[in-house]
């Protein structure tokens, strides 16, 4: 049951979903990787929306080169854990959550225990290598990951179902070289709320997803377009575990 | 034959975003892919290996469904496909 004030507060969503949606957000634990630019537009739209619990995961202190873009940090935050920041801004806009800040490098020693009793895994990473490290958590424990991606004034989204849908190694097989990448916030902005809308169509049930289909913003034509892609057969990451995955409860969907 | 090439993130500030390219009689993915590097050092350079292998992580669709560089290369294209090539982006 929403409270009164909780009713209040989603009055202008609950006419999308309904209360019973606004519920299924509440009782929806994400795990949001990254406090950087895609994941601070992440976190506050899903912190907002009011998806019931959060824990964002970031090991980096907030630098000056990083507020054009990572909204949830302010000037006063400098040299603070990323984490710790998030915490404050996400606690301040909607004080009806649990968040969980975690300040933690996420690897493949801690990226289980990271995950548990999160039901979303949302990607606010920066680079392909650990992309893939979310993909494969993803994979073995049939948990949905919402990927997206920026560069300069270009993104990109999808959103992976376990047992449903190709993976992320499927649909980008190598990594492309690190670089560091000219980053723009409206981007992260633009790509951001696309993982969280995904996010809210999946947990409430509504919409269509992202499912193999990968959505390319190009910011400077202002316009987007979308591509189709499969499973792979010979991915090295789904082709052996999504027999796995499949046996898995959709969570998310109730 | 004409093929619509459609170029996306840093090949797209190469190519431009959308360009057509005229290959005389049948062509492969591959051919067309040559055909753009010919013409531009600068693409060849972003898109390939100097050994002249396509970067690895590119990526390809044909009438926007995803190909498989590693088996699709050969795909012969008909009149009126179209490419679309890039890279993925990774910043966040």
């Amino acid at each position: 049951m929403l409270s009164e004030e909780e009713t209040r507060r989603y009055a202008r969503q609950t006419l999308l979903f309904g209360e019973e949606g606004q519920e299924k957000l509440k009782r929806s634990s994400v795990f949001i990787a990254g406090a950087g630019g895609l994941g601070s537009a992440i976190a506050f739209y899903m912190a907002a929306a009011g998806f019931g619990r959060i824990r964002i995961v970031d090991c980096d202190a907030v630098d000056l080169s990083n507020l054009n873009r990572q909204i949830l940090h302010a000037q006063v935050d400098l040299g603070r854990a990323k984490a710790l920041s998030a915490y404050d801004a996400l606690s301040g806009i909607n004080p009806e959550i649990e968040v969980e800040a975690v300040v933690e490098r996420i690897s493949q020693d801690n990226i289980k225990e990271l995950l548990q009793g999160c039901d979303l895994i949302m990607d606010g990473m920066d680079n392909f290598p650990m992309r893939y490290l979310l993909n494969r958590a993803a994979l073995e424990s049939g948990r949905p990951l919402f990927h997206g991606a920026i560069s300069g004034y270009q993104g990109q989204a999808t959103t992976i179902i376990p047992g449903r849908t190709a993976c992320l190694s499927c649909l980008f097989p190598r990594a492309p070289p690190p670089a560091t990448f000219p980053a723009l916030g409206s981007t992260c902005g633009v790509i951001g709320s696309i993982e969280v809308t995904e996010a809210v169509k999946y947990v409430t049930g509504k919409g269509r997803l992202l499912e193999n289909r990968l959505l390319l913003w190009d910011g400077l034509d202002s316009r987007l377009e979308e591509m189709a892609y499969e499973p792979n057969a010979s991915c090295r990451e789904c082709s052996d575990v999504s027999a796995k995955a499949v046996g898995f409860t959709q969570i998310g969907q109730r | 034959m004409r093929i619509k090439v459609l170029a996306f993130a840093t090949f797209r500030e190469i190519l431009g975003k959308e360009k057509e390219v005229d290959l005389p009689g049948s062509a492969s993915v591959k051919e067309l892919l040559e055909a753009l590097a010919a013409t531009s050092p600068r693409f060849k350079e972003a898109a390939f290996e100097p050994s002249g292998a396509l970067r690895d992580y590119v990526l390809l669709m044909v009438n926007r469904k995803r190909i498989d560089p590693e088996q699709d290369l050969s795909r012969i294209l008909a009149e009126g496909d179209e490419l679309a090539v890039f890279p993925p982006l990774a910043g966040g």
